[in-house]
């Protein structure tokens, strides 16, 4: 199939290479070497780049190595963005024990927020930054009206009344945006591919990878090296112990929520190009940021960063290979980590 | 301190309640025989959530207009709208609701496919008319059909179908299909398969993405890889909105020629000119050229502040006509009364004429091809009408999904 002439853009003609010369190609690049014996190994549907890339992207043609080095970098953007749901989720969970329902629908919320300050400014980076701060002050007002006054109750309470935040604020969103969905764009810095070992790929993925990793550090520094990494570190540990030495725990439950409420939104925000602003987005990312979390352990920075790496990476390689199968994956994984680890892969076992 | 609160809470709860119980239980009462219940449980969120709006907005223009001229039989319309979140099961329960608490004898506005497959069984237990406005799945007229179902909207095999027929005069030879992974998307990817086949084009595969997905590297991957010249999309709501966004940033359309079974402004509002350039069938087009759609598209404007009636608005209108008419015609809504007065029943409409066929109740009804395209005075793109399609054409024989000739 691969030896048919084919047509070629910018109406120049070739013929399309079998397979062999590629991967010859490849080695002789000294790309290949690694990446042969696993490209023969998990060669997907036959490949034919060389009938659909423009003409500067051919020397450099694909092979099975330079498509996992794509969908790798791929799946840590995707990574990125689950992260930011997962690790909200879980610092708020590690904190106060509290199950955020509203979690998915915040992450919305920063989305729409987003495409708000996009509109009104034009600029994405201002949304970046100014949306999760806005959220953030949301779930820092609604913990200091409302959750405050619930701690002593068990861990019910917080279900119905995050349950109930969810609904308020997924309907408030209909209320001042309308039904439908709305476009928020990539910033025009970041709205064109690159070429990533010959394949294109979008310059705004491979930034979401790239944010992705920087703010992990950013996070991890802050956490073990910062004061207040050290009051969310303690609280989390033994709350009373560091109330009767003197701290206001109230300030840093309230602080933590904020940031979890805020980091939910700059998940949704980024989000937003990739998928418009919709309602839909609520539903759909509740369940991935609890498989998360659930993967990783409640309460822990490190597992929450593994269970969206691991997660992101299932997902897109599992969807590409046996996408009969994508949802299930999963649960499959969350399943057997569940049986082996039953408070996740960093948790303590409840 | 605490007790206080919840004496106070109590008691507001209580005072609330007494006050509205009595309101809730009269209205009921003075409501139950005076007025026509139109039934619609909807996908009024969740992944397919933008559709259930539309068909709500569309219903609930009809029922105003109406109701201002006497509603159905001298009597008003009122609607009984609830959200199923697009799940099949909570779709019968509702609707089981309807029937049993508000004696609601009148269905439309299911949203999904997969909810009317699970409706359609009750519904002569029920004795309940059912009429879709936006179901897909060519089996609801085929092997599923049950003598209360209508279907007065366009089929997802008749959308395929005035594809194929473009795509037949089309250069275009290697042809790939992405659909959504429920009974719409796999029905009418399979119809696509088969007439491709059958038309001479070469069928390279087809992959199904799970409603919610948000992730469509993989899949725009698999088409780039796959070396088709057209892709066949058969995606709604906020999938279709997130393949569109993310198919434009990795440069598809660049590649691959889009065609798509429905086209929605909603997502043309929502992707923007990420839109542009795809063709497809619509089920409806505010520019669909006819006296009636150009005063329907008149009045939607001015009720919804200059904004254009989307696809399944016009659709669900569409339908509320074809109540309409069957109703008047019967004189009363009893199913058996109303069952024979739809069949073979013909209205003409925004679409041009629709006529309800007695052998499978499907709306025999022009197939629509349109082309996304950007025109002054609207800040989105908007669906340009390229070719109209005869009712003979584009619909199925009797009780069939799949085209003879």
């Amino acid at each position: 199939m691969s030896r048919v002439p084919v047509r070629l853009d910018a109406g120049c003609r070739l013929p399309a290479r079998p397979d062999e010369k590629v991967l010859v190609d490849a080695r002789h690049r000294r790309v290949g070497d690694i990446g042969r014996d696993v490209a023969r190994a998990l060669r997907p549907a036959p490949f034919s780049y060389n009938r659909i890339l423009p003409p500067r992207a051919r020397p450099l043609l694909m092979n099975t190595f330079a498509f996992l080095i794509n969908q790798s970098v791929n799946a840590l953007s995707q990574a990125a963005l689950l992260f930011f749901l997962g690790v909200g989720l879980t610092l708020i969970f590690g904190i106060m024990r509290i199950v955020n329902f509203a979690h998915g629908t915040l992450f919305m919320l920063g989305a729409f927020v987003g495409y708000s300050i996009v509109h009104k400014t034009g600029s994405y980076w201002l949304a970046m930054i100014a949306a999760p701060v806005v959220v953030g002050l949301i779930g820092t007002a609604f913990e200091f009206v409302i959750l405050r006054r619930l701690y002593k109750r068990d861990a019910h309470a917080f279900l119905m009344v995050t349950f109930g935040l969810a609904l308020i604020v997924g309907d408030a969103v209909r209320l001042i945006w309308g039904p439908d969905a709305l476009q928020v764009p990539p910033p025009a810095l970041l709205s064109g591919i690159v070429f990533l070992m010959g394949e294109p790929f979008p310059t705004y993925r491979l930034f979401l990878a790239g944010f992705g990793i920087v703010m992990a550090v950013v996070m991890w520094q802050v956490l073990e090296r910062t004061r207040l990494g050290l009051l969310i570190r303690a609280t989390s540990q033994n709350a009373e112990m560091v109330h009767a030495l003197g701290v206001d725990v109230t300030l840093v439950r309230s602080a933590v929520f904020g940031i979890g409420c805020g980091l939910a939104a700059l998940g949704g925000v980024l989000s937003a190009p990739l998928l418009t602003a919709a309602h839909g987005m609520a539903s759909s990312v509740i369940i991935d940021a609890f498989v998360i979390v659930i993967i990783g352990g409640m309460g822990s920075f490190v597992g929450s960063l593994i269970g969206a790496l691991l997660v992101a990476f299932v997902q897109v390689f599992g969807n590409y290979y046996y996408p009969d199968l994508a949802l299930a994956f999963l649960y499959l994984i969350m399943l057997m980590i569940l049986i082996v680890r039953p408070g996740g892969l960093l948790g303590k076992e409840a | 301190m605490t007790t206080r609160t919840h004496t106070r809470r109590g008691a507001l709860a209580v005072t609330g309640a007494a006050v509205a119980s009595p309101f809730i239980w009269t209205s009921a009462q003075a409501q139950a025989g005076s007025t026509i219940k139109l039934g619609m449980p909807l996908a009024l969120t969740g992944p397919l959530g933008s559709v259930g709006q539309q068909q709500k907005r569309g219903a609930e223009l009809y029922a105003k207009v109406q109701n201002e001229k006497g509603g159905w039989l001298g009597k008003k319309i009122e609607l009984l709208i609830e959200d199923t979140v697009g799940n099949p099961a909570t779709c019968v329960r509702k609707a089981q609701e309807m029937v049993e608490r508000h004696d609601c004898r009148l269905f439309t506005g299911i949203t999904l496919s997969s909810e009317a497959l699970a409706i359609v069984p009750k519904l002569a237990e029920w004795n309940s008319i059912f009429i879709s406005s936006d179901n897909g799945d060519g089996r609801l007229t085929a092997e599923s059909f049950v003598p209360n179902f209508f279907r007065a909207n366009t089929s997802g095999p008749m959308g395929t179908r005035a594809v194929s027929l473009y795509l037949k005069e089309s250069k275009l030879q290697k042809m790939y299909a992405i659909g959504l992974d429920y009974a719409w998307g796999h029905n009418s990817i399979q119809v696509f398969e088969n007439e491709m086949k059958r038309i001479g084009k070469e069928f390279l595969g087809k992959v199904f993405a799970p409603t919610g997905t948000r992730d469509y590297s993989t899949y725009i991957t698999k088409i780039r890889q796959s070396g088709a010249d057209g892709v066949y999309l058969v995606l709604a709501g906020d999938d279709n909105n997130a393949f569109l966004s993310q198919a434009q940033q990795y440069q598809l359309p660049a590649k691959v020629t889009m065609f798509t079974e429905q086209i929605e402004l909603s997502a043309m509002r929502a992707v923007g000119d990420a839109a542009v350039g795809l063709v497809g069938s619509a089920r409806y087009a505010f520019t669909i050229d006819n006296p009636l759609n150009k005063e329907f598209v008149e009045l939607w404007k001015k009720e919804y502040n200059g904004l254009v009636p989307d696809t399944f608005e016009g659709e669900q209108w569409q339908c509320q006509k074809v109540f309409e008419a069957g109703i008047a015609k019967a004189g009363s809504i009893d199913a058996d009364k109303l069952r024979p007065a739809l069949e073979d029943l013909t209205i003409d409409n925004i679409k041009g004429k629709v006529h309800i066929r007695k052998c499978d109740h499907q709306g025999v009804q022009q197939g629509f091809m349109v082309k996304v395209v950007k025109r002054e005075g609207f800040s989105h793109p908007i669906p340009e009408v390229i070719s109209t399609m005869a009712a003979d054409r584009v619909t199925p024989p009797c009780n069939k999904m799949t085209y003879d000739d």
